[in-house]
């Protein structure tokens, strides 16, 4: 009998279990599939990575897993029990991700569309802002840096504005400035309504989910991490080329008397003035001298071009600096986790800078297996006394320099810039209307920005059995913040003409708490079938209140109080409140890798939405790995099916929100995330404002409101997951589609009912687009890595249903079917053949409406990344870019206006630029002019509508460059830019010290990386004169921008 | 178990707040839904004043930009701006009044009919018929049909009897109840008073249909100006329903802070210097200065000779160069006049702005008399028009200093400004062939209409165009690149392109009845045909 046993035994097969670990961290990997090579029979990891397989010895097992290498192995006589490594590719499949409400799911279990990004990856060739980071990493994640300091990145989802950020399970209000990302361990963006269902409205648009750092994994249970950067900004991407030939004026005449229109074109001059021929004209610091009947006079001083590249003499190198350290402990029963970050950032306007305090902890403790206490705070500060504003207007230091500025002055004379005996009341300039002393500027009028951010949780955590778990966690974050301004006396700017100083005062505070209770389910039964359900309820509460005060006028220069203003106080403020309840649900099935479906749903109800009633969102996944049960080819390793839709609506809130009210005309209005309530439904109010005399008025609104409801998303998604050659090549393919409506509809009415607009629920609009991620690693061995990801995405924004056959837009009419990113602006009146139609003076015609010019989305997006590693050195290099798209350059459009563009001194134009100067009218614009007939436009299209009235013939009609340009270039059509560009976003090339060199110094790794960002910035080369990587989504015209900048420096990271 | 355990949660959680909560919270804590109508009425008084400098006055060919960066003079004309919402502020106006207690006659209701009629004239003289029957009903009626421009008038006219006898019952009762006027102070004789000299505007502006059947025109017009106690209409300059700037809150449009920018780029237009200069008029020293290259040439300030105003008609490039011509030290630049610096950039409130005068009055009479609807002394109202707008610039009988800014002179000094004399005498000013009225005729016609719109400028909107459109008189220029239009002056705006397409079919019709369905610019409304 025993013999018997035996024998059977070595006969047939015996019970083989295993334990599979990943090469890389010696962490076990679940879910890879071990079969008996040449059979069907086979199991799988499990979570622990353990596995048992009936076998005999000689058989061999193939162990594949979605993400990890292959490999075999031939069981040996005797030997019941293995331990496997395998080596895990860069995008492990069988990672879990982060998803909503913080729960870890199995990439391969997910039906939406997510991608992961990891925190080491924006730390070294850092953006100031984390979120910048992120450009061209994911696909469908489109972001517009700002080139400003504190400037908010543009950051668009599948072509929508995205400002739903989640810290571990828990919503954040953010300004993008208060995420720290050296205590990032990955971002997680979850990329649609799908995906983030169990947020609700607020993340209609999809959700950045960001996991911290918590404890180590340090087998010591300590340790301590310092990170610092150091980078320079110096050499130019994109800044304006200007000509240096032509000084300030008009019609080439220019005497300075007063500045301020005393002489010849002195104040508020162009750039169209005489020509710099060493010339004798009075000049702003020419010597002044008594005239024998009184008053002064200026002494001619010969006109030269003293002030060529003032711009870039101007701006100095910025720095970034970053020092981050990090202490960390682990034992059984706590882990937990602190971290202090600094940055400097000193920006290339002089005198402007922005520091950021960060501090981070986290806390878990295990009270006992069953109960698990976590905590988590964030504070973050920024505090900067100046920030510049670069924004169209005398504010702008590219608006005084480079649109109408010109080179007669010289910008480092400038940098003394009090009047000799008014200092602090009177600076010193060319021009004493309209412009500043950019020095003046930099140096006296100061933009103070100084912000508290702070947010945390706390959660405690109970599991009743294996099965069931229970979960209390309540939130809050909170900002408040506080903008100065110092407006000195002698400044002047929109609206500010008496130039006698301003002071202002931006607070605004936000506290919002989330508090909320989940059930969590999980259960397998009949062994394949995994039921994991999840119930919850959330309460939300916030409150915002802001307050925007201004003198009217300065009456002692230089102090900067509202007890000092002239006139009375200029005030306003703004307070809201907002309760949301809400209870949701999710549950997830699955049958072995076969299938899993995932369904939720939620229900919100929120005071935002007047009547507050009830919304109900529901979401459904469905995701199949095909590969685990039919035969593929066999290049074909890994194939995954994926479907999903959800429905949601916008909560009726925004996520954005200004001053109170901005009295001022110039400059940018900051806006901070907000998610609050706007009272945009609420109708029949009135518009209150101090007005004649300062007295109240009131004004109704022009607004009437149907009983409405916010607008519905429906959202359906399609896609593959699939991988070839053992997952050396893996793309991952999704279709989405949302319908978005009916929508909060402005349905303009007649003004004749004594109201503009009516609003009401109708028309639909669709994005359609694809996401395509495609990884490969071409080489793989112990000595040399060779890792691609290359990220590409595409949509389109089309009107689906409209209330009416067409709607106006704008000035133009647009039908179902027409595109959402429509570009309208001004446009040439054109003959049949296509010709421009000049008028009796020898200029373009513009038709009196605006004409389709063009879409403002870019085509698609794409995003390249290659990883190189030979053995301790790793390379990194990232391109990306956007292509297609159209938009007005407005810097064009300005500095050719202005005269200073340098395409105004070349070739044609710069030999009639130089007869204008002497006071000949010689240029001919391309074209026809009109030889008879009037031409007559249509009162809808503005097309003309009788050409066969119209006689052409070839423009000959001489008239000044100037008076053309002022014409053609005040018209959309003259500054066209395509958005298509391309950068070198960051390369990195680290050097780790090998563990032999550090031998068994406390120094635990050392890395140091030299790293470059921006390097390289392609695009038009007419059009270099502005960075389009700023303008994302479907802005029809740039603004000015500070000039952007290369970036190199150095990272070092040392482990203890 | 889990279902129930859902079920429960989402219960309790939707119910955790209130109903009441939520309701207390959606309601939007910054801005009211009931205010006093007295903020109303502030709000409607701004509404109706028109500022000076605007395009209207470069349409109406008072002042000129030559600078293309900030405008230029052309005609070609779009969408009209209305007034509905306005409108839908004085019906608020009066709603809040009787909510505040009011009877169903108070003052806000008479101001009410006034700014009715004022409104609907405004809008309707730009555009011809528009809606007014079914207007200005909200949801209860999205697509009102247009009303003849008669009716219109027709109701216009019925607005503003209704206010003058309302008026007169108010001020019978002693009704002290208005506030928040800043035009007369809560005066309701004024408010009478400008209630019916703006009848009077409104009946010359029907010239063209005086014999109209359903409009008693001459009658209606005989009617005011013969019975002074039923309608009792202004007297005297104090009588003006005017905008007064105040500094620093209401700066006039012209001042010490945009000097800088207006130095060279505005001129004046011949249509308005020339004709002042053509007769020798004083208001010539006030509102403009000598032009620098006249200077050069050694003519006297106090010569009219130094005074060029460009032609409306001039292409801007040779505007714009010619006006910034440098004349050399010690003088201005430029071939033309600029605006009167002392009188329009010295201070922040220069005058007011007439929204409906006197002198406007006085010759609306002279002009009803000569066109034989009332009998009386056209001359003598035309006098009476013609002082008291050369009054309103301080011009006065005698020796009279007036002042231009030397070249490089700042705005704002006196110093700045070098002083010349002018003696004036009404007599012999008034004894010009061209000024000395000569009769009811053409002539005399001619001659109040003139004089009108000299004392239009810079003032009272668009009327100096409503005349010359009715009247062709004084004439404008045109035919040059400068106004556009291919040289024509346009004879109305078109209706907003929003009409097309929310109103579109009553457009349609209204479009059709009047101008064979073209929104054209250049074709003739009901009123001047």
């Amino acid at each position: 009998m025993v013999c018997l046993i035996i024998s059977l035994s070595s006969l047939g097969q015996t019970t083989i279990s295993g334990k599979v670990l990943s090469s890389k961290d010696q962490l076990p990997i679940p879910g890879v599939t071990v079969l008996i090579k040449g059979t069907n029979s086979g199991t799988a990891t499990n979570a622990e990575g353990s596995f048992s397989v009936k076998a005999k010895a000689g058989d061999v097992l193939t162990f594949s897993g979605i993400g990890t290498e292959s490999k075999e192995l031939m069981i040996e006589a005797d030997k019941m029990n293995y331990t496997v490594t395998l080596q895990q590719d860069s995008r492990a499949m069988n990672e879990v991700v982060v998803t909503a409400l913080g729960i870890k799911k199995e990439t391969k279990r997910l039906g939406y569309s997510v991608q992961e990004v990891k925190g080491a990856d924006l730390v070294k060739a850092r953006e100031p802002n984390a979120i910048n980071g992120l450009v061209g990493k994911v696909a469908g994640l489109s972001i517009g840096a700002s080139a400003e300091i504190l400037g908010r990145p543009q950051v668009l989802l599948r072509g929508n504005n995205l400002n739903f950020f989640v810290v571990d399970g828990v919503p954040i209000n953010s300004d993008t400035w208060n995420i720290s990302p050296d205590d990032i361990e990955s971002y997680t963006v979850l990329k649609g309504p799908t995906a983030a269902a169990l947020y609700g409205n607020r993340a209609v648009n999809g959700a950045i989910i960001i996991n911290t750092k918590k404890g180590t994994r340090d087998k010591r249970g300590f340790s301590v991490e310092f990170n610092s950067s150091t980078m320079l900004e110096k050499g130019f991407n994109a800044i304006p080329k200007v000509q240096d030939e032509y000084g300030p004026g008009d019609h080439g005449r220019y005497a300075f008397v007063d500045g301020r229109g005393g002489g010849l074109n002195d104040g508020d001059y162009d750039v169209w003035g005489p020509k710099f021929e060493g010339q004798l004209i009075p000049q702003y610091d020419g010597k002044r001298v008594k005239k024998a009947n009184g008053g002064d006079s200026i002494v001619a001083t010969p006109w030269i071009a003293r002030g060529k590249d003032n711009l870039s003499r101007f701006i100095q190198t910025g720095l970034i600096t970053t020092n981050n350290i990090a202490v960390a402990s682990s034992n059984d029963k706590s882990d937990l986790r602190f971290s202090l970050t600094h940055s400097y950032q000193k920006g290339i306007v002089p005198n402007t800078e922005l520091s950021s305090i960060n501090f981070n902890s986290t806390l878990g403790h295990n009270f006992s297996e069953k109960l698990r206490f976590e905590a988590n705070v964030n504070y973050n500060r920024q505090y900067t006394p100046n920030i510049p504003d670069v924004t169209y207007g005398p504010n702008s230091m590219i608006y005084n320099i480079i649109l109408w500025g010109g080179a007669d002055w010289d910008v480092d004379e400038m940098r003394n810039y009090w009047q000799p005996g008014k200092e602090g009341i009177q600076q010193i300039y060319a021009e004493y209307q309209r412009y500043n002393n950019p020095w003046f500027l930099a140096k006296e009028w100061l933009r103070g920005h100084y912000k508290n951010d702070f947010y945390g949780y706390t959660t405690l955590s109970y599991k009743i059995n294996k099965n069931l778990e229970v979960l209390a966690r309540t939130s809050i974050t909170t900002y408040d913040l506080l903008r100065t301004e110092k407006f000195p006396y002698s400044a002047t700017s929109y609206g500010r003409e008496e130039a006698r100083g301003d002071y202002r005062e931006d607070v605004r505070k936000l506290f919002e708490n989330n508090t909320e209770l989940i059930v969590k389910y999980n259960k397998t039964f009949l062994k394949n079938f995994n039921v994991f359900a999840l119930a919850g309820g959330n309460v939300r509460k916030m409150r915002f209140n802001s307050s925007f005060a201004s003198t009217n006028y300065l009456n002692v220069p230089g102090i900067y109080t509202f007890a000092n203003s002239r006139n009375p106080i200029i005030a306003s403020n703004f307070s809201s409140e907002m309760l949301v309840t809400s209870a949701y649900g999710s549950l997830d099935l699955s049958y072995k890798n076969y299938l899993n479906i995932n369904a939720t749903v939620r229900a919100d109800k929120s005071s935002a939405i007047p009547g507050a009633k009830v919304g109900t969102y529901p979401s459904v996944a469905v995701s199949t790995v095909v590969s685990d049960y039919v035969s593929l080819p066999q290049a074909i390793s890994f194939l995954k099916l994926k479907g999903s839709y959800a429905n949601v609506r916008d909560g009726g809130t925004s996520s954005y929100i200004g001053p109170s009210s901005y009295p001022i005309g110039y400059g940018s209005s900051y806006s901070t995330s907000y998610d609050g309530p706007t009272y945009s439904l609420v109708s029949k109010v009135y518009n209150t404002r101090l007005d004649y005399n300062n007295t109240s008025a009131a004004y109704y609104t022009d607004n009437l409101y149907d009983d409405i409801s916010t607008a519905a998303r429906t959202n359906y998604e399609a896609g593959f997951d699939i991988r070839f050659m053992k997952n050396r090549i893996g793309l991952d393919a999704i279709y989405f589609s949302y319908l978005d409506g009916p929508q909060i509809f402005r349905n303009p009415i007649s003004q004749t009912t004594g109201y503009t607009a009516l609003f009401i629920n109708a028309a639909k609009y669709a994005t359609r687009g694809f996401e395509v991620a495609l990884n490969g690693n071409p080489v793989r061995n112990a000595n040399f890595s060779w890792d691609v990801l290359l990220n590409w995405s595409t949509y389109k924004q089309t009107y689906v249903e409209l209330p009416t056959d067409s709607i106006l837009v704008g000035q133009l009419y647009v039908k179902e079917g027409d595109r959402l990113d429509i570009y309208q602006g001004a446009a040439f009146a054109r003959t049949q053949d296509g010709q421009i139609i000049n008028d009796g003076g020898g200029r373009p015609i513009p038709l009196p409406k605006n004409q389709l010019l063009g879409y403002s989305n870019p085509d698609w997006v794409w995003g390249l990344t290659n990883k190189l590693r030979y053995k301790n050195f790793n390379l990194t290099i990232q391109v990306d870019g956007r292509v297609g798209g159209e938009m007005e350059n407005y810097v064009r459009r300005q500095s050719f206006r202005g005269g200073r563009h340098i395409e105004t001194v070349q070739g044609e134009k710069g030999v009639a630029r130089n007869q204008d100067y002497l006071g000949n009218k010689t240029w001919v614009g391309e074209g026809v002019k009109i030889v008879s007939g009037t031409p007559a436009f249509d009162a809808v299209t503005g097309a003309i509508t009788n050409y066969k009235d119209l006689v052409f013939a070839p423009n000959d009609t001489k008239t000044f460059l100037q008076d053309y340009i002022s014409r053609y270039n005040s018209q959309a059509e003259g500054n066209l830019m395509s958005k298509t560009f391309s950068k070198v976003r960051e390369i990195t090339l680290g050097y780790s010290l090998p563990a032999s060199v550090l031998g068994n110094s406390f120094i635990k790794g050392a890395t140091i990386s030299f790293v470059g960002r921006n390097l390289f910035y392609l695009t038009d080369k007419k059009h270099k004169d502005v960075d389009i990587d700023q303008y994302a989504g479907t802005q029809t015209s740039s603004n000015l921008q500070t000039p952007t900048i290369k970036r190199y420096g150095f990272n070092i990271n040392f482990v203890f | 178990m889990k279902l129930r355990l859902l079920i429960f949660i989402a219960v309790t959680i939707l119910l955790a707040g209130c109903s009441k909560k939520f309701d207390e919270l959606s309601a939007n804590p910054n801005s009211p839904e009931s205010v006093p109508a007295s903020l109303t009425l502030n709000g409607i008084e701004n509404g109706i004043n028109l500022r000076p400098w605007g395009p209207e006055q470069r349409w109406n060919q008072y002042a000129l930009v030559n600078y293309n960066y900030y405008g230029n003079q052309e005609y070609n004309w779009s969408g009209a701006t209305l007034y509905y919402t306005t409108l839908k502020n004085v019906i608020k106006m009066e709603e809040e009044a009787i909510k505040a207690g009011a009877k169903d006659l108070n003052p806000y209701s008479a101001l009410g009919k006034f700014f009715r009629g004022y409104l609907f004239y405004e809008m309707t003289m730009r555009v011809g018929d528009l809606p007014l029957q079914e207007a200005l009903k909200g949801t209860e009626s999205l697509k009102p049909k247009y009303d003849t421009q008669k009716d219109i008038f027709i109701q216009i006219l019925k607005w503003l009897t209704e206010a003058n006898t309302d008026i007169i019952q108010l001020i019978t009762s002693a009704d002290n109840t208005l506030q928040g006027d800043f035009y007369f102070n809560n005066d309701l004789k004024k408010w009478q008073k400008a209630v019916n000299t703006f009848r009077l505007r409104v009946l010359i502006q029907l010239s063209k249909k005086e014999g109209e059947a359903g409009l008693n025109v001459k009658q209606d017009f005989a009617g005011i100006v013969s019975n002074k106690n039923n309608f009792p209409v202004m007297n005297d300059m104090t009588d003006n329903l005017q905008f007064i700037y105040v500094n620093p809150f209401n700066k006039y449009p012209t001042n010490p802070d945009n000097f800088g920018f207006d130095a060279t780029r505005y001129n004046t237009s011949s249509t308005y210097l020339g004709l002042l200069t053509s007769i020798k008029d004083p208001r010539t020293f006030v509102t403009a200065d000598p032009a620098g290259s006249k200077l050069k040439a050694g003519i006297a300030p106090s010569d009219h000779a130094a005074y060029v105003g460009a032609s409306p008609a001039e292409d801007l490039a040779d505007m714009s160069s010619k006006a910034g011509i440098d004349n050399g030290p010690g003088f201005v630049p430029g071939v033309y006049s600029f605006y009167g610096r002392k009188r329009y950039y010295s201070t922040y409130t220069a005058e007011p702005h007439i929204i409906i005068g006197y002198p406007e009055m006085c010759f609306n009479i002279a002009e009803a008399i000569n066109r034989g609807w009332v009998t009386g002394d056209a001359e003598e109202w035309y006098k009476k028009g013609i002082n008291a707008s050369i009054g309103f610039y301080g011009i006065k009988e005698g020796v009279n200093t007036f002042y231009y800014i030397k070249a490089g002179g700042k705005v704002v000094e006196s110093g700045d400004y070098i002083p010349y004399t002018v003696n004036f005498s009404f007599n012999d000013y008034y004894s010009q062939p061209m000024v000395k009225y000569s009769g009811n005729n053409t002539m005399g016609l001619e001659q109040i209409l003139r004089q009108k719109y000299l004392a239009f400028f810079q003032n009272s909107g668009f009327e100096a165009y409503y005349n010359f459109r009715r009247t062709g008189l004084p004439a404008f220029a045109q035919g040059g690149s400068g106004t556009g239009n291919s040289g024509k002056i346009p004879k109305r705006f078109q209706y907003p392109g929003t009409e097309r397409t929310t109103n579109g079919a009553n457009l349609t019709e209204a479009l059709q009845r009047q101008f064979a369905g073209n929104d054209d610019i250049n074709a003739a409304m009901w009123i001047i045909k």
